[in-house]
């Protein structure tokens, strides 16, 4: 277990460095030349140069890779902008902040609004995948169906803003969305969240019932299962022991991606609500051309889904031991 | 154990199973009838689809009750198990009846030992401690022959080798010593060799424990080697009946003589070519008129009036000895001699 | 180019993207409606701003009545200020945000009406000229305080200016740099070297100028002049936490999500005309979208009570709503903006004055006002000054009023006159769905008239490099100005001056008309208001005979507040809400 734990995260480190260089290679490729974003409207070509000089980007791209990726590891010096001390993952010039920072100061946010959907959808939409497997071609059936294709259909910043005009506005059932750190005051992150949750869950919701439902349904006509009965198990034990053990593991995969996807910035759900987490960060990065906030963002992002990855790969082989022991 | 002397241990009477499909309705098994006594073993006989895997499901309880009606009765002991509830049968599976599956590694459970899978049936039904219930699957895997069981009791089935699954599945189905035991084409899977060592086992336990054994098969050569009695099935109907021996040597229906044409003898001479029966079995959703085995049989034609295809023949018992054909009893010695020849050279 | 943040968001349609789901949506009906109950903007009342008296320079500034102290003024907005060194403040937004923080040597003291006068910030009065404006002194008031407690020096006065041109100053204005004697050849106060056009005596300080500038005080009002401490100035670092000198400072930031303010104890109200001080904070979130924001406030629960914007206007999708609802309507504040949008027409291709009218004849004023949301945000334009920049005069030379569709038959008679149907016309825009949508509409129009009509989309990164510069390939293109300080020079002179062609300069259209090169310097010259203005007012019609430019439309700002929120008026000197006359109701 360990030795595939370690060699999945050598693996990890790979893929993290080969994003990083596609990134960094795409973003100084476009035609939008970040030195004279930042000059400002009375440009001299004497500034410029300057600016070209304080941003890295007087250097051959290879050479600027290569200073980013050292200064990852034993941090960089700015000049008068200041140090960035290791992990440096790059210095905004907007904010004129280190990159990881802003960005460790937005995570506690997303981390928040991810986790806490993740629990509603996997509740919901699991919860209601069983029922429809278990009620197979019932009524339950039926409607957990057609309501988790219609839940699939809809989009967040549709839902988001009549949630919020009916349960806030309208009837006052939730506070105004909003983050407030759990170490401040965990009754106002509850309920500054809870909207957001759900509606976010609304959408991932619908896609774990119909993929529980139809992992179920295959794995209660598995022989395994029908052997389970056969020696007088209970239909419960065999629902949960055996099928759902059976079902879960394309649930946890898919799950370990939607959650990494999530902590790279759950973007549209952040802008309806006025949540100040990655995904705005880097809508914030794109509006001002901060490329090394957006690669910083960007690599956090590929970081979380990678390391998700990981885990999904790790719970996978406690799942099935057959991944395990091969 | 009073009831044995006026009824068999084992009663099916008169049993249909029909499912529902989209396509219309399923006569898996129309009207099969059988006894069983304890410490007997009685092989069912029949290609696939003629209904004895369902036949046996059934008995268990393990059809899916949504969608299946289900007619006639099947009494175990006396109890009648086609109006017992869930609860009543989960007290009876794998506990006074089991189930031996065809294909082990996908019939045991992938995410559990060996040891848990044994050792749950039996805390299930005697509500022994954790630590019983794995002294007791050693046991039993000491018993079915796995060489090392107190190692080996903790390894999941895929670090089996397919006949130590076999016995493994063996030993969970005998863990709580079934007076009804039910294996489905248990040795298909697996080589010659292995195949009579199980067949051993599972004779060594019959003797020891007077287990009832229904023995699901298409392979004649086991019947030979384990039933008292013989059942054969076509299109979910039983078309002949009667001991081994009666069958085997002396086979009423043509179509046990296809099955025993299809059957390689490692008696005769290796050069006479296998005849298998011509044709594929009958469709159940949409069954021949008259006997089901007719448009696949060489003799339909021999019988009078072509009732073959228009008149449904009666299964004839007397003494638990019959066959269902049209054809006269003349006829048939006549035909089956003719046939014989051809097979002995 | 004074071309603020959010006038720069809108013209790309960065903020007004949205808004074509009115339109789409809503169609005539929407529209009609909005007309009917919204009472009109035009004729809005021109801001004039005169300068103030020694008086009307002392503190403390006037009460607003029924204000209390106490309680916190929040904010909700889209982006986070770019900037708060002030030196590179130009846009509205963060020279708004600043003033409760950042004082000047002059500054805008608004009345109880909204209404301004230059008067003295940190200067005992609004300076005095000599030399006919080559000459300005200023006298620092006694007890002006740093948030340390220290003195406003006249160091920390020379120094202000001074690093005004140290190279990481990108952002901010030019004109103090370029008027300062010497100021060509000055590098910054960092290697040790000072300007010795800035004298500094005790406690004035004397500028001499490199030409005559009698609104040289005006200038200094600006945001980007404010004052600097010279120990605490951190150069590029200042740029994200400035030292203050206003009634408040700098509590916490977190850059791109909140900032906030507390109350600065060391200042003086005695020293200070301008500012009030009633909340105990000020804080300021963003990252909300327009809808959101507007949404909420709406809603008007909890903290949002107290909350006002500085950029966030009504969202477009929900304008409607709000300006029809008297309840809510109430918590709006609209005014008509500075700013002019047009589209310059390349005086170095396009000879002919006749084509140049045709065009403004054809163009489809109204087709373009439904695609940005309807009458409620904007009004057509058919000068070049906004009706409340000093200097504005009514007129319509090309029947915008008559007909707001365009007069295609009186283009397409123009062009016959000029012998030029069917005159190629190469259009740049800035690519954005509103600005796609206007491009189509325009091409249609013109092209009723005769015109063939080439569209060409350009990248907004690069936008206002290509059309600046004097050999373009573009017939025409999308444009806007907003003053700097309220009169014409600020207008005219940076954009239609002959003197302002050159590449990167924003004289777009490349208008060298002797006859208008001189009234705009006559004009400059005149130190009487009243004439001043009125001659400013004849260069517009000048520049509009020539057909130079299109005018579409100037902005209608609406900005929306919570219910708890007290005085809410209109800082025109920062064309935003005033901030440091709000207070929080109890």
């Amino acid at each position: 277990m360990s030795r595939f734990l370690i060699r999945r995260v050598f693996g990890a480190l790979v893929i993290l460095l080969i994003i990083s260089a596609i990134t960094f290679g795409l973003f100084y490729a476009i035609p939008r030349d970040p030195a004279m974003m930042s000059c400002g409207k009375n440009c001299t070509p004497d500034m410029l140069a300057q600016i070209r000089h304080n941003l890295g980007i007087d250097h051959p791209i290879p050479v600027q890779y290569w200073d980013w990726l050292k200064g990852v590891f034993v941090g960089r010096d700015y000049g008068s902008f200041g140090n960035c001390n290791a992990p440096c993952l790059g210095y905004s010039f907007a904010n004129r902040e280190p990159v990881l920072g802003t960005i460790l100061d937005r995570l506690p946010t997303t981390l928040s609004l991810a986790f806490g959907a993740a629990i509603v959808f996997l509740i919901f939409g699991v919860g209601a995948g069983m029922l429809a497997a278990v009620k197979q071609g019932k009524f339950l059936d039926k409607f957990a169906s057609s309501a988790s294709l219609f839940g699939s259909s809809l989009q967040i910043y549709f839902v988001g803003y009549i949630a919020m005009f009916f349960f806030v506005a309208k009837l006052g059932l939730f506070a105004q969305p909003s983050y407030t750190p759990l170490s401040e005051d965990p009754v106002s992150w509850f309920s500054g969240l809870l909207l957001p949750w759900l509606t976010l869950a609304i959408i991932f919701t619908a896609n774990y019932t119909r993929m529980t439902r139809s992992q179920l349904v295959e794995q209660l006509s598995e022989d395994y299962v029908r052997t389970a009965r056969a020696k007088g198990l209970s239909r419960a034990n065999v629902f949960f022991r055996f099928a759902w053990r059976g079902a879960m593991g394309p649930i946890v995969t898919v799950f370990g991606i939607d959650l990494g996807t999530l902590i790279g910035g759950a973007i549209i759900t952040e802008s309806t609500f006025s949540i100040q987490g990655i995904g705005r960060l880097a809508v914030d990065s794109v509006n001002k051309s901060d490329l090394p906030m957006l690669l910083g963002v960007t690599v956090l992002s590929a970081g979380a889904i990678v390391f998700f990855n990981i885990i999904v790969d790790a719970v996978y082989a406690l799942i099935d031991p057959r991944i395990r022991l091969a | 154990m009073t009831s044995t002397d006026q009824q068999p241990f084992l009663s099916v009477r008169d049993l249909k199973v029909h499912f529902s499909t989209e396509d219309g309705v399923v006569k898996a098994v129309d009207g099969l009838s059988f006894d069983l006594a304890k410490g007997k073993t009685l092989g069912i006989v029949g290609e696939s689809g003629s209904g004895k895997s369902v036949t046996n499901l059934t008995i268990l309880g393990l059809h899916d009750r949504d969608r299946t009606s289900i007619d006639g009765e099947i009494l175990l002991d006396g109890k009648e198990l086609l109006t017992a509830s869930e609860r009543e049968l989960e007290q009876l599976r794998g506990n006074k009846m089991s189930m031996i599956f065809q294909d082990a590694l996908a019939s045991l459970s992938p995410y559990h030992t060996i040891g848990k899978q044994i050792g749950e049936t039996y805390r299930k039904h005697t509500g022994a401690s954790k630590k019983e219930a794995r002294e007791r699957a050693i046991e039993m895997l000491r018993r079915v022959g796995i060489p090392q069981p107190d190692v080996r009791v903790d390894d999941y089935p895929h670090q089996f080798s397919g006949g130590m699954r076999q016995r493994a599945m063996i030993a969970m189905a005998l863990v709580c010593d079934p007076e009804l035991l039910i294996a489905d084409e248990p040795t298909t899977a697996l080589d010659v060799t292995v195949q009579a060592q199980i067949m051993d086992l599972l004779k060594d336990l019959q003797q020891e424990f007077g287990t009832a054994i229904i023995f699901i098969t298409h392979d004649l050569g086991v019947i030979a080697d384990i039933a008292d009695d013989v059942l054969v099935m076509y299109g979910g109907r039983c078309v002949e009946r009667g001991t081994k021996k009666e069958v085997l040597r002396a086979p009423q229906h043509p179509y046990t003589w296809g099955l025993l044409g299809s059957m390689p003898s490692l008696e005769g001479p290796v050069d006479v070519p296998l005849s298998p029966i011509p044709g594929s079995p009958p469709s159940l959703l949409n069954p021949p008129s008259g006997c089901r085995f007719h448009p696949r049989c060489t003799f339909a034609e021999k019988v009078q009036g072509g009732l073959c295809s228009t008149e449904q023949p009666l299964l004839d018992i007397t003494d638990g000895r019959g066959s269902a054909c049209h054809l006269t009893d003349d006829q048939r010695r006549e035909f089956f001699a003719d046939y014989a020849a051809t097979r002995s050279h | 180019m004074s071309f603020s943040r959010r006038n720069f968001l809108i013209a790309t349609g960065v903020v007004a993207a949205s808004s074509s789901v009115l339109t789409a949506c809503g169609g005539s009906g929407s529209d009609s409606k909005s007309k009917s109950k919204v009472p009109s903007v035009s004729g809005s009342k021109t801001q004039e701003i005169p300068v103030g008296t020694k008086a009307d320079s002392v503190g403390p500034a006037p009460e607003v009545k029924g204000a209390v102290k106490g309680g916190t003024i929040y904010s909700l907005d889209q982006f986070d200020m770019d900037h708060l060194d002030p030196a590179q403040i130009y846009v509205s937004t963060e020279g708004a945000i600043t003033v409760p923080i950042l004082r000047g040597l002059t500054g805008y003291k608004i009345d109880e009406k909204g209404g301004a006068t230059l008067v003295g910030d940190a200067a005992t009065d609004a300076g005095t000229m000599k030399d006919g404006g080559k000459t300005w002194t200023f006298t620092l008031k006694d007890g002006v305080k740093w948030e340390d407690g220290s003195d406003v020096s006249s160091d920390d006065l020379r120094h202000t200016f001074e690093r005004l041109f140290a190279s990481f100053i990108t952002e901010g204005p030019r004109y103090v740099q370029q008027w300062l004697e010497g100021g060509d050849k000055y590098k910054g106060p960092y290697d040790g070297k000072k300007l010795d056009s800035i004298e500094v005596d005790g406690k004035t300080i004397t500028f001499h100028l490199n030409e005559a500038r009698t609104d040289f005080n005006f200038t200094l009002a600006m945001r980007g002049y404010s004052l600097v401490n010279k120990k605490h100035d951190t150069k590029e670092k200042y740029d994200k936490k400035p030292f203050s000198c206003g009634p408040y400072k700098i509590g916490a930031r977190s850059i791109g999500k909140s900032l906030t303010y507390v109350r600065n104890e060391h200042w003086d109200p005695k020293t200070d005309a301008i500012r009030n001080n009633y909340p105990d904070k000020y804080v300021f979130q963003f990252g909300f979208e327009l809808l959101a924001s507007t949404d909420r406030y709406i809603a008007d629960k909890g903290n949002d009570q107290y909350a006002m914007s500085i950029f966030n206007e009504v969202a477009p999708e929900r304008i409607a709503q709000v300006l029809t609802n008297a309840k809510l309507k109430q918590r709006v504040l609209t005014e008509v903006d500075t700013v002019t949008y047009y589209w310059p027409i390349n005086m170095t291709r396009i000879k002919d004055v006749k084509v140049r009218q045709a065009i403004n004849w054809a163009w489809p004023h109204q087709q373009l006002q439904t695609i940005r949301g309807g009458a409620s945000t904007s009004e057509l334009a058919t000068t070049i000054l906004s009706p409340v920049t000093p200097g504005y005069q009514k007129f319509d030379l090309y029947g915008v009023t008559k007909k707001p569709g365009g007069d295609a038959a009186k283009a397409k008679a123009l062009l016959k006159e000029a012998g030029k149907v069917g005159q190629k016309l190469v259009i740049a825009y800035q690519s954005s769905d509103n600005s796609v949508k206007s491009a189509v509409a325009i091409k249609n129009a013109l092209e009723a008239a005769g015109f063939k009509v080439v569209n060409k989309q350009v990248d907004k990164s690069t936008f206002y490099t290509q059309i600046g510069k004097v050999d373009n390939d573009f017939d025409l293109f999308a444009a806007g100005w907003s003053p700097d300080w309220p009169n014409g020079y600020s207008v005219f002179f940076p954009c239609w001056s002959g003197k302002n062609i050159g590449d990167g300069r924003s004289n777009y259209a490349q208008l060298n008309d002797p006859s208008v090169n001189k009234a705009i310097d006559a004009a400059a010259k005149i130190t009487d208001v009243e004439a001043a203005n009125k001659a400013w007012g004849e260069v517009d019609r000048q520049i509009m005979e020539l057909a130079a430019v299109v005018p579409d439309y100037h902005s209608i700002r609406n900005w929306m507040h919570g219910s708890k929120v007290g005085n809410v008026t209109y800082d025109s000197g920062n064309t935003c809400v005033a901030l440091c006359k709000l207070y929080a109701m109890k």
